[in-house]
């Protein structure tokens, strides 16, 4: 279905490229019509994502005993074409209304693999302006929160954060009703409202139906959040998250969030050290959990930045779930290498180490996170290196980037290492490192 | 005694507070050559140009400067499309058109690029600075007021500025702008439409002297009066990348 839209909103977003950066038609005869307006932009983007395998990790020992059981993402060459475009309809006396579209097609050749081509809608939706007051539904992306790193309260959109490379993500469906005053705000968000009849398991994390709303004040140096989000199966959750300008140099954020069930993966049932014929892991509901961050972005006067966030997310597996994890990874493992093992034995155990990699999808692998990002811009260059820790296992993520950009060409390059002790789960993931080529033409 | 002492603190206070005035009124007069009025619409290009005088960057900019210190940037280069700034105060955000995330950002952040984001957006004295007049000076052929300015709030680009004004009509002519460390950050001076007989700025060129010694050339190719609706200026209406129009 998505690719079936995709195609015939893409048309209508080239329809809009097509139509020139600005066209305004002709006035109509109406007092009331005073004129309309399109704009159009688009960004074409070329991009190399390489990623080297890990040869350690539960998805490197499956495809070792039986390969190609469960082939990790090879590096691909990618092109890209996002479209932009708004269509004003004529002014009311009362209100102005627009459409707005975001779409994305893509080519893709992966290494050793034919090139497929895909398009998908990241934004389509109507909107309509009455003054203070701001209402719209469609497809539509609706980010919230002040964290970098890690943000509990983004309950709409919940986008994946730290990628390496920042493109639109794909919107949800929604209705959404804003008031926006001198120094406060308010939106009451619908999402998924598609999802309202369909079983929790088709519906688990941002796909939930569920009613969210968040509340703004400035005050001063402070900008203030209130959170509240009720889910269809994961019930009440409330947030709050401040930013705050301490000093001429130095912002400090924080963000809290408090939820009565959350999604989460969950080993059932609980196979110990037994093979298994279906992947044990599920998404299921959970009980209480709390969310929090702090972090501090301090700026130089010489275009250096550092920005250091520690995190707590108790919706992620607890250390305890992990070591009975890494338990039975060494339990598959050492049952694997017995010598004469039948074939079928042998599978199977591939089979149960390559669903062992299943929670890896999580947002956050360890409950706890320490992240750091030190930046520099000089001139027409962004250079930045990151690291986000976990200080239970020792586990570490590291990130080098540079950004060129020129009047017009955007240049990317980046390169990110999973590692620590052998043990620590960044040290297990599919991939090694992952690193990434990337040239954007905006026009 | 006490009665000469009295009156000569009395004489001092009043003195400063009428010289405290003019230079209040002699920027006030200053800025109406920038500005014009409270609330508009300025179409700004900025180019930068290389120590030996090749073109660097040209980057364009819509700014709307809003009564009681409030502006916004829209960034209208295509490297920087999409990107805005908005000030109300001392209280600044940058908006990025890929994030719904208005980024507070601190005052050094401000102060950051050849042509900062407070150049380009604050375009008076009068709201920001008291100070004191120094003298008359030789301006090139013209007799010129200079003032030295100090900044009355913090959050302002330059914490100080060395000014100097035309005698007979107050134009700006020139400037020097001090950072918080009292390093001299940049020189400015200011291109008018008639030479002669000056109404507006129409041109602000600014030396860059900490750190890459650039040229950077603020042109104002347009203004307009424009008050936007106060929801323009609330940084989470505009991290939902509205249409500004």
């Amino acid at each position: 279905m998505r690719l079936a839209l995709g195609a015939r909103a893409v048309l209508v977003l080239a329809g809009f490229a097509a139509g020139g950066v600005v066209a305004a038609d002709a006035p109509s005869s109406s007092a009331l019509v005073q004129q309309t307006e399109r704009e159009a932009s688009a960004d074409l983007r070329l991009r190399w994502d390489a990623r080297s395998l890990n040869d350690a990790g539960p998805l490197a020992a499956a495809n070792r005993w039986l390969s190609g059981i469960a082939p990790a993402t090879p590096s691909a060459l990618v092109a890209e074409a996002e479209l932009r475009g708004v269509w004003r309809a004529p002014n009311l006396p009362f209100m102005r209304s627009s459409v707005v579209g975001n779409g994305l097609l893509w080519a893709e050749r992966p290494a050793g693999s034919a090139a497929r081509s895909q398009g998908r809608i990241n934004e389509l939706y109507a909107a309509g302006d009455f003054g203070a007051w701001q209402a719209s539904a469609g497809k539509k992306v609706v980010g919230w929160d002040v964290g970098f790193g890690f943000r509990p309260n983004d309950v709409v959109q919940q986008e994946a954060r730290r990628t390496l490379l920042a493109v639109t993500p794909e919107g949800r469906a929604l209705v959404e009703l804003e008031h926006y005053g001198v120094e406060t705000a308010g939106s009451l968000v619908w999402v998924n409202p598609q999802h309202a009849r369909t079983a929790s398991d088709d519906q688990r994390g941002a796909l939930e139906t569920a009613v969210a709303t968040r509340l703004y004040r400035r005050d001063g140096s402070a900008d203030w959040h209130a959170f509240g989000r009720w889910g269809a199966h994961t019930a009440g959750s409330l947030g709050a998250a401040l930013a705050w300008v301490a000093t001429d140099d130095l912002e400090l954020h924080a963000s809290v969030r408090a939820l009565q069930r959350h999604d989460g993966w969950q080993l059932e049932p609980q196979p110990g050290t037994a093979l298994v014929t279906n992947n044990p892991w599920h998404q299921v509901t959970l009980g209480h959990a709390a969310q929090a961050l702090l972090g501090a972005s301090w700026t130089g006067r010489h275009q250096q930045s550092l920005l250091i966030e520690a995190w707590h997310d108790g919706t992620a597996l607890a250390d305890r779930d992990w070591d009975a994890w890494l338990a039975r990874n060494r339990a598959l493992g050492a049952f694997g290498a017995q010598s004469g093992l039948p074939a079928g034995l042998l599978i199977a155990t591939s089979g149960n180490l390559a669903w062992q990699a299943t929670p890896f999808t999580a947002t956050n692998l360890r409950r706890d996170n320490l992240f750091m990002r030190m930046a520099w811009q000089p001139d027409r260059w962004t250079l930045s290196l990151d690291g986000l820790f976990t200080p239970s296992d020792r586990g570490h993520v590291l990130t080098a980037a540079a950004q060129w950009q020129g009047e017009r060409l955007r240049l990317n390059a980046a390169w990110r290492v999973y590692g620590g002790p052998s043990d620590a789960l960044f040290a297990q993931l599919p991939q090694r490192s992952v690193g990434l080529l990337a040239a954007a033409w905006p026009f | 005694m006490c009665q000469w002492t009295a009156a000569l603190v009395a004489g001092w206070v009043v003195a400063g507070a009428a010289a405290a005035d003019d230079v209040a009124t002699l920027l006030k007069a200053a800025d109406r050559y920038r500005t014009g009025q409270d609330n508009l619409q300025v179409e700004t290009q900025v180019n930068v140009l290389n120590r030996d005088g090749s073109p660097d960057k040209e980057r364009r900019y819509t700014v709307f400067v809003q009564a009681q210190r409030k502006s916004l940037v829209l960034m209208r280069s295509p490297a920087e499309q999409g990107q805005k700034v908005l000030m109300l105060g001392d209280d600044f955000w940058l908006l990025m058109p890929g994030s719904q995330r208005p980024l507070r950002i601190t005052p050094s952040q401000k102060l950051l690029g050849d042509a900062s984001t407070g150049d380009i957006a604050t375009m008076s004295w009068s709201d920001d600075y008291t100070g004191a007049v120094v003298g008359e000076e030789q301006c090139g052929d013209a007799a010129c007021v200079h003032l030295s300015l100090q900044a009355a709030r913090k959050g302002v680009s330059y914490q100080r500025i060395e000014l100097w004004i035309g005698k007979a009509r107050n134009e700006p002519i020139r400037a020097e702008l001090y950072v918080q460390s009292d390093k001299l950050a940049k020189q400015a001076r200011f291109v008018f439409d008639k030479p002669s007989a000056p109404t507006m700025v129409t041109e602000m060129v600014l030396q860059d002297q900490l750190s890459n010694h650039k040229e950077t050339r603020v042109r104002y190719l347009a203004r307009q009066a424009k008050v936007v609706p106060e929801a323009w200026l609330n940084p989470m209406f505009l991290a939902r990348n509205p249409a500004l129009e």
